[in-house]
Order: C-alpha cells, then sequence, then structure tokens
C-alpha cells in the first residue's frame, strides 16, 4: 500500500503551488484557477484520511466540496465578468482604488 | 417670638422696588424713586420692629433660623437663614434708617439726572438688599453673597457718570482692589468650611467646636477673612480706591463709601468676635492695621482741596478707629483669662468699634449729604473756589458745624464720646501689652489731625471771602435739608445711647469670653460721665481737638499762618508727599503694569508655548505617524493576502518551534 504521506506531500505542493498562485499572479482569472488549486489540495485530504481511517465522512466531504467549488467559480467568474464590464481590465494590479 | 420669622422679608423688599423702578421707572416721576423709597421705607420700619423687638425682649442669647439651601452628603450642608443678635440688631436701626434718610435725599438730589434716574434707583435699591442682607444673613456664605452684591452696586454706582473718563477709571479701580480682599475672604470661608465642615455661626461660634479644629488652619482663616475686611473697608494697603470712589453721585458717597458698605469690613470683624478671641494673634493685626491706617490716611486728608476726597480720608481714618478699638478689646479678651474686670474692659473695647460705627455713620453720611448740598449749590468740589457760603446755605452750614464738631470729639456731639472710648480700650490693651502705647499715640495724634483738617473744610467753604463758584449758590429744597437735620440731631445727641439709663448700648452690644460666656457690659447709665471726666485721656484728646481746631482758625480764617509758605517753605516736601497720596496711585499702577502685568505676560507665554506646545505636538506626531503608516494600505489584494500568509506561517513556525503543535 502507498504510505499516507505520499499524499499529504502531493496535496501540500499542491497547497503551495495554488497559494504562490493566488499571491503572485496577476490574471483574476489565474487567480480563481489558483484558488481552485488549493480547494483540490483540501480534497485529496479529505479523501487520504477517508481511505486510511475507514471513514466515509471524509468522501462525502470532498463530494460537497467540490459541488461547493463548482457554485463558488460560477459566481467568481460572474464577479470578473463585471469588472470587465467595469472597469475595461481583470489585472489585479490596475484594481487599487481602496488605498490612501 | 413669631414677630422674627418676618425677618427673611428685610433684605427682600428693596427688590420688590427695584423691579417696580425697573419696569415702571419709564414712565413714573423721578423714574421710579418713589417706589424704591417707599420700599426701602417699609424696610426700615420692619427692620426696627426686629430691633426693638430683640433688644427689649432679647436677653444676649442670638436668635436664628436656617433652612437647607444645598446638601452636599456627608451631613454637610449650606444654608440659608436669619441670625439677630444685639450687634444685626444695632446695624439693622442704623443701617435702615441711613439708607431711608438718603434715598429721600437722592430725590432732591438726582433730580436733574432725567433717564439715568431709573437706573440710579434701581442700583441703590440693590445695594440696599445687598446691606440688610448681609446684616441678617446667618452663614459666612449668604454673608458673602450679599457682600459681592454690595460690591457690585458700588462699582455700578461709582461709575454712574460712565462717560466720565475719571469716573469709569474709579468705578474699575475699586472693584479690581477690593476684589483683592473678596479673594483673601473667599479663602477664608473655604478654610472654615474645611476645618469645621460648616458655615453657620452657630455652630462656628461654639467654643466646643473651636477647640476640635486645627489652630493653625483656623489662624489662617481668620487672617484671610480680616483681608476681606481691609478690602471692603479701605484700610491700608487696600485703601486708595476710597478716595477715587469720590467721582460717584455724592449720595452714593454718603451711602455705599462712608455709612454702609465700608462699614462691612467691620461687621465683618465684630461678626467674627466670638472666633477670633481664640486667635490673639489675628486681633494684633487688626489693631495695628487699624492704628496706622487712622493716622495714615488723616494725614492725607490735610491739604486735599476737594471736598469729597478730604471726607473720604477722613472715612478711611474713622474706620481704622473702629478696627482698633475691636482690635484692642478682642485682644484684652483673648488674653483675660478669668479675670471678669480685664473681661468687662476687652469688652467695652468691642462696644466703642460698634458705637464708633455707629455714630460715625450718622455724623458721615451727615457730613457727606452736606457736602452734596454744598456741591449742588455751586457745582465744583473744589473748596479753594468755594468760600462765604456760610449766609447763602445757612441751614448746611450749620449742621456742617455739627458734623465737624462730632467727628472733631467735641461734647456733647456724638464722635466725642465713642472716640474716647475707642482711645480708652487702646489704653486698656497697652496695660496688657505695652507694645499697644504706639496705638494710643497714633490715635490721640489722628484725633488732633482730624479736627484740623475737618475744620479747614468748614472754614474754607462757609468762611471767608466768597469765593468765585459762590456766587449764585442757593439753599437746598426740604427734601433734602429735611433729612440733613434729622442726621445733625443723631450726631448731636448720640452719646445718649451709651448713657440710656439702666441699660443703653453697653447692655445689648457683647461678645462672649473664650469659654463662651455671654460678658456683661458695663451699664453704667448716667455714671459714664464721672468715669470720662475724671480720666486724663478724656482732657489730653480733647485737649488735642481744640488744638486742631484751632490750628485750622489761624490758618483758614484769620489767615495769621499762611499755607502758600508752607506749600512752598521747608516742608514743600511733605507737603507734596500728602498731595501726592503718598504716591500709592502710582505704587498701584507699578504694581499693576510691572508685576501683575509680568504675571500675565509669563503666564501667556506658559500657554502658548508650554501648554499649546503639548497639544500640537501631540497633534502633530498623530498626523506624521498617519502620513507614514498610511503607505502600508496599498489597495492591492494580494498584498494583503500576502501579509495574512506570512503572518500565519510565522505563527505556525512559531508554534511548532515552542511546542504548541
Amino acid at each position: 500500500m502507498i504510505p499516507q504521506e505520499y499524499f499529504l506531500t502531493l496535496s501540500a505542493i499542491l497547497f503551495v503551488i495554488g497559494a504562490l498562485g493566488v499571491l503572485t499572479r496577476r490574471n483574476a482569472i489565474v487567480v480563481l484557477m489558483s484558488i481552485e488549486l488549493m480547494l483540490n489540495a483540501a480534497n485529496i485530504n479529505f479523501v487520504t484520511f477517508a481511505a486510511y481511517n475507514h471513514d466515509l465522512n471524509g468522501q462525502v466531504f470532498a463530494l460537497f466540496s467540490i459541488a461547493i467549488a463548482a457554485a463558488e467559480v460560477a459566481v467568481g467568474l460572474a464577479i470578473l465578468l463585471n469588472l470587465q464590464k467595469q472597469s475595461d481590465t481583470i489585472n489585479l494590479a490596475d484594481l487599487k482604488l481602496l488605498r490612501w | 417670638m413669631d414677630l422674627y420669622s418676618l425677618t427673611w422679608i428685610i433684605p427682600f423688599l428693596p427688590l420688590v422696588g427695584l423691579l417696580l423702578a425697573a419696569a415702571l421707572g419709564k414712565k413714573a416721576p423721578e423714574g421710579g424713586g418713589y417706589f424704591v423709597v417707599g420700599s426701602i421705607a417699609v424696610t426700615c420700619l420692619i427692620s426696627l420692629v426686629i430691633a426693638y423687638q430683640y433688644l427689649t425682649t432679647g436677653n444676649g442669647v442670638p436668635v436664628d433660623a436656617s433652612i437647607t439651601w444645598i446638601d452636599l452628603g456627608g451631613g454637610k450642608t449650606l444654608d440659608m437663614g436669619y441670625y439677630i443678635d444685639g450687634l444685626s440688631a444695632v446695624m439693622l436701626i442704623v443701617v435702615s434708617i441711613l439708607c431711608t434718610l438718603i434715598v429721600i435725599y437722592s430725590i432732591g438730589y438726582m433730580h436733574e439726572e432725567g433717564e439715568r434716574k431709573r437706573r440710579y434707583y434701581v442700583e441703590i435699591a440693590l445695594f440696599v438688599t445687598g446691606m440688610l442682607g448681609l446684616v441678617v444673613a446667618s452663614n459666612y456664605l449668604m454673608m458673602f453673597i450679599f457682600w459681592e452684591i454690595m460690591g457690585l452696586c458700588s462699582y455700578l454706582l461709582i461709575g454712574f457718570w460712565y462717560y466720565k473718563p475719571s469716573a469709569a477709571k474709579a468705578a474699575k479701580k475699586a472693584f479690581l482692589v477690593t476684589r483683592v480682599g473678596d479673594v483673601l475672604f473667599m479663602i477664608g470661608i473655604i478654610g472654615l468650611f474645611g476645618a469645621f465642615g460648616t458655615l453657620n455661626f452657630r455652630e462656628l461660634f461654639d467654643p466646643a467646636n473651636i477647640a476640635t479644629v486645627d489652630p493653625g488652619l483656623f489662624t489662617f482663616s481668620l487672617f484671610c477673612l480680616f483681608g476681606g475686611a481691609i478690602g471692603k473697608s479701605a484700610q491700608f494697603p487696600l485703601h486708595d480706591w476710597l478716595p477715587d470712589a469720590m467721582e460717584g453721585p455724592t449720595t452714593v458717597s454718603a451711602l455705599i463709601h462712608a455709612a454702609t458698605m465700608v462699614k462691612a469690613g467691620v461687621y465683618l470683624v465684630a461678626r467674627s468676635m466670638p472666633m477670633m478671641v481664640h486667635a490673639p494673634d489675628v486681633l494684633i493685626f487688626v489693631a495695628i492695621i487699624g492704628g496706622f491706617t487712622a493716622i495714615f490716611a488723616a494725614t492725607q486728608a490735610l491739604n486735599n482741596p476737594n471736598i469729597k476726597r478730604v471726607l473720604a480720608y477722613s472715612t478711611i481714618s474713622q474706620l481704622g478707629y473702629m478696627f482698633l478699638a475691636l482690635g484692642c478689646g478682642g485682644y484684652i479678651i483673648a488674653t483675660a483669662g478669668t479675670n471678669e474686670q480685664l473681661l468687662e474692659m476687652g469688652n467695652t473695647g468691642y462696644m466703642a468699634g460698634i458705637f464708633h460705627l455707629m455714630n460715625h455713620a450718622f455724623f458721615k453720611a451727615l457730613l457727606f449729604l452736606g457736602a452734596g448740598a454744598v456741591i449742588h449749590a455751586v457745582h465744583t468740589e473744589d473748596m479753594r473756589r468755594m468760600g462765604g457760603l456760610s449766609k447763602k446755605l445757612k441751614i448746611t452750614s450749620l449742621v456742617m458745624l455739627i458734623g465737624c464738631l462730632s467727628i472733631s470729639g467735641i461734647p456733647p456731639f456724638s464722635g466725642f464720646w465713642s472716640k474716647d472710648l475707642v482711645l480708652e480700650s487702646a489704653i486698656n490693651a497697652a496695660n496688657v501689652n505695652p507694645w499697644f502705647w504706639l496705638l494710643y499715640i497714633a490715635g490721640t495724634a489722628t484725633a488732633f489731625l482730624t479736627a484740623f483738617y475737618m475744620f479747614r473744610l468748614w472754614f474754607m467753604t462757609f468762611r471767608g471771602p466768597e469765593g468765585e463758584a459762590a456766587k449764585h449758590a442757593h439753599e437746598a429744597p426740604a427734601v433734602m435739608w429735611v433729612p440733613l437735620a434729622i442726621l445733625a440731631t443723631a450726631a448731636t445727641i448720640g452719646g445718649i445711647f451709651l448713657m440710656f439709663p439702666g441699660s443703653g448700648l453697653p447692655g445689648v452690644i457683647s461678645t462672649v469670653s473664650p469659654e463662651g460666656h455671654i460678658i456683661a457690659g458695663e451699664t453704667l447709665g448716667w455714671g459714664w460721665l464721672e468715669k470720662f471726666f475724671t480720666a486724663w485721656p478724656t482732657y489730653l484728646s480733647l485737649a488735642m481737638a481744640l488744638l486742631g481746631i484751632a490750628l485750622a482758625y489761624a490758618i483758614y480764617y484769620k489767615r495769621s499762618i499762611k499755607v502758600d509758605n508752607v506749600a512752598s517753605g521747608g516742608l514743600k516736601g511733605v507737603y507734596d508727599l500728602l498731595l501726592n497720596r503718598y504716591y500709592f496711585p502710582q505704587m498701584y499702577d507699578t504694581f499693576g503694569t510691572k508685576v501683575i502685568y509680568g504675571t500675565a505676560l509669563a503666564t501667556d507665554w506658559f500657554d502658548r508655548k508650554v501648554i499649546d506646545g503639548v497639544v500640537n505636538g501631540i497633534a502633530f506626531v498623530s498626523v506624521r505617524s498617519g502620513q507614514v503608516l498610511r503607505r502600508t494600505q496599498t489597495g492591492m489584494v494580494q498584498t494583503y493576502a500576502t501579509v495574512v500568509v506570512a503572518a500565519l506561517t510565522v505563527i505556525l513556525i512559531m508554534m511548532y518551534l515552542l511546542g504548541g503543535l
């Protein structure tokens, strides 16, 4: 059997990639995609622990999480669409009205 | 007994007159003056009835009643009420009669003032409220309130002709100089409240309470109270406002600056006597200030050409006599222990102070109103332009002569009796403490000076060749000379109050010994005559007075000694020094510009640089740090997210290293 640590390491790497994407990329759609990566890292953790602890709750939570991620992307894309209409850009570096 | 419950009406009735005069004064004749005269006359009647009731049925025990005004919690209250004893009964009689007579006289004197009459009568009515309220007050706080009302009225009335710069200046000066005393008075009251926890006379005068308080604070408070008296009664070194106060109408000078308000300081010391006998140091100070002021002010009256200023200096000097008597009498009581004879002597000194207050009130009001009649007739206050007026102002010259004889201490006029009692009390005190001989000598010398300057005034005004201003003089109307005649009668027979068979003034004016016993007065009746005319000091002071009159006669009537020789000869320096009032106005001014203005400048600098500097500094630091810190708010979502992630990472690492995880 593959050791649990392999899955968890994969999940951690995925999460860090997602986080770096959120923090560094300037395109809002890429940021949204990076968030999806972080969610998937969490999902891997859910199913890993569910499999190794023989508890189906984890699987159920992973399904929930995927469903909610889908909904979140829909909302997120809708916001971005409005953003594009309003300010003609989705580059986050240009969207800094709330400052000094 | 129920009659006493009317006492509260006394200070309030003049207020009714005030309101009527203020509301209807524009239409009513004499600017509403008749309302004020009426209300004061009714007040006078009530005062006399109450005083009569106390003097005939009271037995030396004060009658008082108070209601709580402000409850401070912890059993401490500030009260309102009245307090009647022999002292306030006598004061009621004197004050209410004088107020009535002088306000009646005002009807004639102020007749030509037109529109301004309403203001005059309103202010006079308020003043009468203040004075009568002061007399019947049952605690120091009430006393202070009425005291301040009088101060305000004094200011307003001195500045009655405010369009004259000298009057406006004099009003300011009077207000500010007496304010020094008022602040001291207030400190004294706060000190007493701190020591006793109450301001009611009844509790303050109880020797059992006095024994329990901190003696240092007690003595300090009494010194401060006397400081208030110095300011109000124009004693050295706060005397210089009173001569300037003569800028007001003569009736105001007579009422406020001779007969009543300036007596408030004397009244304050007399009222506080049951406490002061526990603090002999204060009483020595009172006597010294009194004795020194008596001679100091008398010298300045010697060559002043203004008729009212001479009278003003004479007032200061006579007030000094009263303080001298109170100080000496109180000192004897304070040091007498249980010696009955000494206690009685001390009480006589105390009584002498009150007696002189009463006599002085009558004859000085007489002199001022007489001077008012003269000024009314000749329209000047400069005595050098008068002269020879006795032919045209027969009544006035006669009543003025009575006033002069009285203040000079010529028997049988009233001033003789009280002045001799004052000097006798100084001798009695000197037998206890030899330093008081100096005060006796000062007092006797003052008797000489007083006789001289009063007869100088009389001869210069009424005798000699007719002055330039005397050409069109005419006698005053009846409404003016009738009060003068009444006052002249009082000044003539005032001594009778001392010698009433059986009782008289010594029977009703009494103070308490340090143990709290009421000391019986020396009620000698006609025996006083024997006492007076078998003692050497009587003949000495009488000789002094006659000498003074003779000198004034020689210089100002016979002209056998030329004034000009004195004024330009070897005594020129002294003459100018007196004419310039010992340079006291300049000293006040210098003190004001150098010390007070300097302090003000320093305080202003401190306010602008230090206080404002601190406030501005705090604001500056806030603004600058805000300017720096706001750079952290970039508006970039990702920057904020980076900070959050970085902080979370640091926290997690810390928890891992420190074993939290």
